[in-house]
């Protein structure tokens, strides 16, 4: 196994707040990750860190071994890091099928003034859409969905830039039992065909289920990590989770 | 067929509008004609980075003003014709809108509708007072037409509407490029854009510029069909909301929206301008008029139009999807999750078309 994303002493500061704090994790090729923590305990802006939302106040952020740091948002999926957000987010306008075609990747100003969709692209999108049940909606606009399917979609549009690793925030958040299943599904099924996954995920019977690796954060700071069994029943987590 | 024949609707649109000035001779009409097609491509130009991209700038004056005012001096000093330096000289505003646009870019929202005020007060001021170049508050002449004066507004009636043509055909380009389903993923949410892979300040600025191009354009042509320009007039706050406020009527980040704007507006100006002289109170009608549109029409003519012939036909979009559905069912009577998923979905589209 090789590390496929690491960061190292990440820290960055919100006015008097350290929201991350040197923190070095690292992600390993092949791997569904799991990345728990209480409410605050800075997974979300760790996900921000990774993905140049946030400019870390210090420390490094590695994919393969080439550093990623401050490479801006949009170069990142370039280099086959994609991420989701915890409150889906969608291009609400434009339809299904559209949503799922901005995330493809742009070579060059030519390509820019070429047609909206492509025909290969167009079939890549609905083969996409049909695994995850939404390809009869394709002419819908986005907003229309329900919100389990918005999920499923902001997911499917995801996989049309070919990540090698996604970055899942809250994949089951709010969304029904039936549907939960079906997003494990899923993920293991693309991690089957290779991809990686860093999950950020309060559900602890997925993500106990799901990951075979996991990191606890607690106070902007790496508490624990290791396989869901052993972090599970350690003390520090249960007093991190449980205590004070 | 119907549908075949709906579509070809803009050639006896463009038809009446090519014999339009043969119709009604008297010169009043070839101005009118000529305001309506000049505010129309404008506003076309406008709706790049104000409705396909959600940047409502208030500042597009800017570009009217600098373009009347290069090819009024470019008229003056190098005695090159309006009617082909006009492009040209839109072709310098852009390059120019590209800088601005790289600066002002960085804001967004409200701050971003206030930066475009700002920009157009600044070129304004720069007007007044840059006095040997643009003789300051007293403006600049240009000579005059060649033409007789029988025909003298025909021309600039005939090549406006080229230009519109022109800006349209960019517009609906823009609309199906790939760069186009960047801006309007932009206008959506620009974080996400920009996450999925999309050089949103690549984007915006060169939307920016584009948008630019043809108010520039028509600012040219405007100079030299008014042949007297003053910077309170080229400059002016008044010709920007003009063209945010027909893109509004019409449709904002539709197509022909602007356009359709453009004629119901310009007309109904002159109209209550002929009610009521020369006053301001025109100005008071109008914006009486804008706010009913905006309380009862928000999303426009064009969109509202639409969404009701939708509403109309939805009862047998709905019936159809079901049955697909049902036949989808059959396909795969195994009710695995999958087909949960997609069974959840239809009838979550049925109950959606049955409430509208």
């Amino acid at each position: 196994m090789t590390a496929l994303l690491r960061t190292e002493n990440l820290v960055r500061r919100f006015g008097g707040i350290t929201a991350v704090n040197n923190c070095s994790i690292t992600v390993q090729e092949g791997s569904i990750t799991g990345l728990i923590g209480p409410n605050g305990s800075g997974k979300t802006t760790l996900f921000n860190l990774i993905t140049s939302i946030y400019k870390p106040d210090s420390g490094d952020v590695y994919m393969r071994q080439k550093k990623i740091t401050g490479v801006p948002s949009n170069q990142l999926c370039h280099r086959g890091l994609s991420r989701t957000f915890q409150i889906t987010r969608l291009f609400w306008d434009l339809s299904v099928l559209e949503n799922m075609i901005v995330p493809v990747r742009q070579v060059g100003i030519r390509s820019l003034f070429g047609p909206g969709m492509h025909r290969h692209e167009e079939e890549r999108a609905l083969v996409l859409l049909k695994r995850v049940g939404l390809e009869h909606l394709k002419d819908e606009p986005a907003r229309k969905l329900s919100f389990g399917q918005q999920k499923l979609l902001e997911f499917a549009a995801v996989l049309m830039a070919d990540p090698e690793l996604v970055l899942l925030d809250e994949p089951a958040g709010g969304v029904n039992p039936t549907m939960i299943r079906f997003i494990m599904e899923l993920i293991r099924s693309l991690h089957k065909e290779g991809v990686t996954f860093l999950v950020v995920e309060h559900n602890m019977s997925v993500v106990m289920e799901l990951c075979d690796y996991i990191l606890v954060l607690d106070q902007g700071e790496k508490i624990a990590e290791g396989p869901p069994h052993i972090v599970q029943s350690d003390p520090v987590v249960l007093d991190a989770y449980l205590g004070d | 067929m119907m549908g075949r024949i709906i579509r070809w609707w803009p050639l006896p649109a463009l038809i009446a509008l090519l014999i339009f000035p043969w119709v009604y001779r008297e010169p009043y009409y070839h101005v009118l004609g000529f305001n309506v097609l000049l505010l129309a491509t404008m506003a076309v130009s406008w709706n790049i980075i104000g409705g396909y991209t959600g940047y409502t700038s208030l500042g597009h004056a800017t570009f009217f003003g600098m373009g009347a005012y290069l090819v009024a001096i470019a008229a003056n000093e190098l005695g090159w014709n309006p009617l082909w330096s006009a492009p040209l000289m839109a072709l310098v505003v852009t390059l120019v809108a590209f800088g601005l646009g790289w600066i002002m870019l960085r804001t967004s929202g409200a701050a971003f509708v206030i930066a475009s005020i700002a920009m157009l007060l600044i070129f304004r001021l720069l007007a007044l007072n840059l006095r040997s170049i643009t003789n300051g508050a007293p403006g600049l002449s240009q000579p005059l037409p060649p033409w007789s004066p029988e025909f003298s507004r025909m021309p600039f009636f005939y090549y406006m509407l080229v230009w519109l043509i022109i800006a349209l055909a960019v517009s609906a380009y823009i609309r199906r490029s790939r760069f186009g389903l960047g801006l309007l993923a932009i206008r959506d949410d620009e974080g996400k854009a920009e996450m999925v892979g999309v050089n949103t300040t690549l984007y915006k600025v060169l939307a920016f510029g584009a948008s630019a191009y043809f108010v520039a354009v028509g600012g040219g042509i405007w100079s030299y069909h008014t042949t007297h320009i003053s910077p309170i007039f080229a400059f002016d706050l008044i010709v920007g909301v003009e063209m945010i406020l027909v893109t509004m009527l019409g449709g904002i980040g539709t197509l022909w929206g602007p356009v359709l704007g453009a004629f119901i507006y310009v007309p109904a100006t002159d109209l209550i301008l002929f009610q009521f002289g020369s006053t301001t109170i025109h100005l008071a009608i109008l914006g009486g008029l804008m706010v009913l549109i905006l309380l009862f029409l928000p999303s426009g003519i064009l969109p509202t139009l639409s969404n009701w012939l939708e509403e109309r036909r939805a009862p047998r979009a709905a019936h159809e999807k079901a049955r697909s559905m049902a036949e989808m069912y059959d396909e795969e009577p195994a009710p695995n999750s999958e087909s949960k998923v997609a069974d959840e979905t239809s009838s979550a589209i049925v109950t959606k078309q049955e409430t509208l």
